[in-house]
């Protein structure tokens, strides 16, 4: 069984007079511990695609199975509550709380799962430490380096224990140095049989995946396992 | 779960608000001013209301009062209408009155005594008037029946007159003299302050009697008539019978106006709580107005919030934020930015009720109901949710993909 399938599935745009088709009649699966990555040039409908895995968006026609649910036709409570309990987000822009502490923004996803305070504090504080930030749990997104805000927002991705961790563009905003760190970061997850799916344009992160899937205008014009791993 | 939620809103609420520290103050204001003038009006109006009621109290719920009552027509035509001691005479007749006291105020004259002089208020009543002035002895006693029905020359005098005229600490049996009289001071008043800046002790009361026989004209005569009830019942039927032989006396035909007044005490402090009622009530509209600004200001703040937050929101949403829980935090932002604002509005409004109170001479202590005080919370509160509602609907019902795009 896998853990996410996805059959026949398409997303029209209505722009003005004429319908844009960003995905069109999509078929793909992804296995429990896959490493999966999913490139193409910009306009090749990697974001729509991103934003149906991730449940922020719904699919226009066919069907989208996460876990045994489908989740195609959720109306948007139905599909928060998804979103809170089986995807990790990471962007591209880190997107941390900016107000909130690097401990708060993690804890801020348990919050939704109505857990004690207690049990949140001890869950955000060993998933800071899984990720190597266990010193700075007080600082503010401003006070950290790029690097150390994405970190931030990989605890907080990994906090609620999903089932895909799904990045956007993960280290678009990060120097080489600091790439590398945080793809290191990923294959040890991976180690740990974490699924992770990356959504990049950037051959050298694809690399790191074990599985490339390529799209292009809206259909999959590739799916190959990484031959540079094997 | 839904507690669970509320509560996670309000520490976020919080959270915002300590952030937005200046911003929120500014955002309050509005509702800081608007309670704030509702509370120290109604501290000073109730505080106002409490001492006239005690004020009125020793009247007595069954006592009338007739007065002469001049229209402005006819104070332009020149006619002066009067009660006069033969009206006085006239109502001491009236079925189902228990007492009835004559009140002349007899103009200032002078008193003398020794080389003092002193000007003050005569009175001239009889024994009941104690019971409607209130005026308890620290020395001597009271004017008597007696000393009416014999005409004798005593005064009952205050504290001020006393301190004027240098008599002793106890002026009991001294004589003074009153106009062209020398009349022996029967007793002296307890001391009473001052209301709304009259002092109370200023005065001097002899029997009525002895001011009729001495007044140079009768006819000039105005005087006030104090009737108590044996039987409340009666109330109505005694203010018909005392309105129509006055009528009867004073010559006014059928359609014209009475030249008099006949009042319940209950009916006089009516007239001083409806007063202060319609002030409170015209108060009441101008604090909504403001109150309503205030509301005004607070959604417009709360839309530049979700505005400003809208990436904030997408992220929120992103990671699991459900509507009702994005509704609710903004929401209780802005019901605790009012009930804030209301608590310092209730604060301030206070303090100002005080200072007036204490900075106008022996005005009567602000006191702030009970009411007041839930009312302004209980406005403020729905001023928040109210206002806050449009606000807190729209981020929640923002699209999560929308929102993480805004910049």
């Amino acid at each position: 069984m896998s853990l996410l399938r996805i059959e026949n599935l398409s997303k029209e745009y209505q722009m003005g007079d004429n319908v844009l088709r960003a995905l069109d009649g999509v078929n793909l699966g992804i296995e429990r511990g896959d490493y999966v990555a999913i490139t193409g040039t910009s306009g090749s409908g990697k974001s729509t695609m991103l934003n149906i895995l991730g449940c922020l968006d719904r699919p226009s026609s066919g069907r989208y199975i996460l876990n045994q649910k489908d989740v195609s036709q959720m109306d948007p409570d139905e599909l928060a509550e998804i979103r809170n309990r089986e995807i990790g987000f990471i962007f591209q822009s880190f997107n941390l709380l900016p107000r909130a502490s690097a401990l708060d923004n993690v804890v801020q996803p348990l919050i939704y799962q109505h857990l004690p305070r207690q049990e949140r504090l001890r869950r955000a504080t060993e998933a800071l430490q899984h990720v190597g930030l266990g010193a700075r749990l007080d600082h503010l997104p401003n006070q950290l380096s790029g690097g150390q805000r994405q970190r931030v927002a990989i605890a907080r991705a990994l906090v609620t224990k999903p089932s895909i961790l799904l990045a956007d563009e993960p280290t678009g905003n990060l120097d080489s140095r600091t790439t590398i760190e945080i793809m290191r970061l990923f294959d040890d997850l991976h180690a740990e049989h974490q699924t992770i799916i990356i959504v990049t344009h950037e051959a050298e992160i694809a690399r790191h995946c074990h599985r490339i899937v390529r799209l292009e205008d809206g259909r999959v014009a590739e799916d190959r396992r990484n031959r540079e791993l094997a | 779960m839904l507690l669970f939620d509320i509560l996670e809103s309000l520490r976020s609420a919080l959270r915002s608000i300590r952030a937005h520290g200046f911003r929120s103050f500014l955002t309050t204001l509005g509702i800081i001013i608007g309670v704030a003038a509702v509370i120290a009006t109604v501290s000073i109006i109730q505080g106002l209301q409490f001492s006239i009621n005690e004020q009125f109290q020793g009247l007595g719920t069954n006592s009338i009062i007739v007065q002469s009552f001049n229209t402005f027509e006819r104070r332009l035509q020149g006619i002066v209408a009067r009660i006069s001691p033969s009206d006085f005479d006239l109502l001491s007749r009236v079925e189902g009155i228990a007492t009835i006291s004559p009140i002349i105020g007899g103009g200032g004259s002078q008193l003398r005594y020794g080389s003092q002089v002193y000007a003050t208020q005569i009175t001239g009543s009889t024994y009941s008037y104690q019971d409607v002035a209130q005026v308890y002895m620290k020395y001597g006693r009271f004017l008597s029946d007696a000393d009416d029905i014999t005409r004798r020359r005593v005064v009952v005098i205050g504290e001020t007159v006393r301190e004027n005229l240098n008599l002793p600490e106890n002026p009991v049996d001294e004589y003074v003299r009153v106009g062209d009289e020398w009349m022996k001071v029967i007793g002296l008043a307890e001391e009473k302050g001052q209301l709304f800046g009259q002092n109370q002790d200023n005065f001097a009361i002899i029997p009525y009697s002895t001011m009729r026989s001495i007044a140079g004209n009768q006819n000039e005569l105005d005087m006030a008539i104090q009737l108590t009830l044996g039987n409340l019942d009666q109330m109505e039927a005694v203010q018909d019978q005392v309105t129509a032989l006055l009528r009867n006396a004073h010559d006014i035909e059928p359609g014209e106006d009475d030249d008099f007044q006949v009042r319940s005490s209950e009916q006089l402090t009516d007239t001083f709580n409806n007063i202060l009622g319609s002030v409170t009530f015209v108060m009441g509209g101008i604090v909504g107005i403001s109150l309503l600004v205030g509301g005004i200001g607070i959604m417009n703040i709360m839309l530049v919030s979700v505005t400003e937050r809208t990436k904030e929101i997408g992220i929120c949403k992103a990671i699991g934020a459900k509507r009702h829980q994005i509704l609710l935090q903004f929401l209780f932002e802005s019901l605790l930015l009012c009930l804030l604002g209301g608590l310092i509005g209730l604060t301030i409004g206070y303090g100002i009720g005080l200072a007036a109170s204490a900075a106008i001479p022996d005005f009567p202590r602000a006191v702030v109901p009970l009411w007041a005080v839930l009312l302004s919370f209980l406005f403020s509160a729905m001023v928040g949710l109210v206002f806050g509602i449009m606000p807190a609907a729209k981020a929640a019902n923002l699209d999560p993909i929308d929102a993480l795009r805004y910049e």
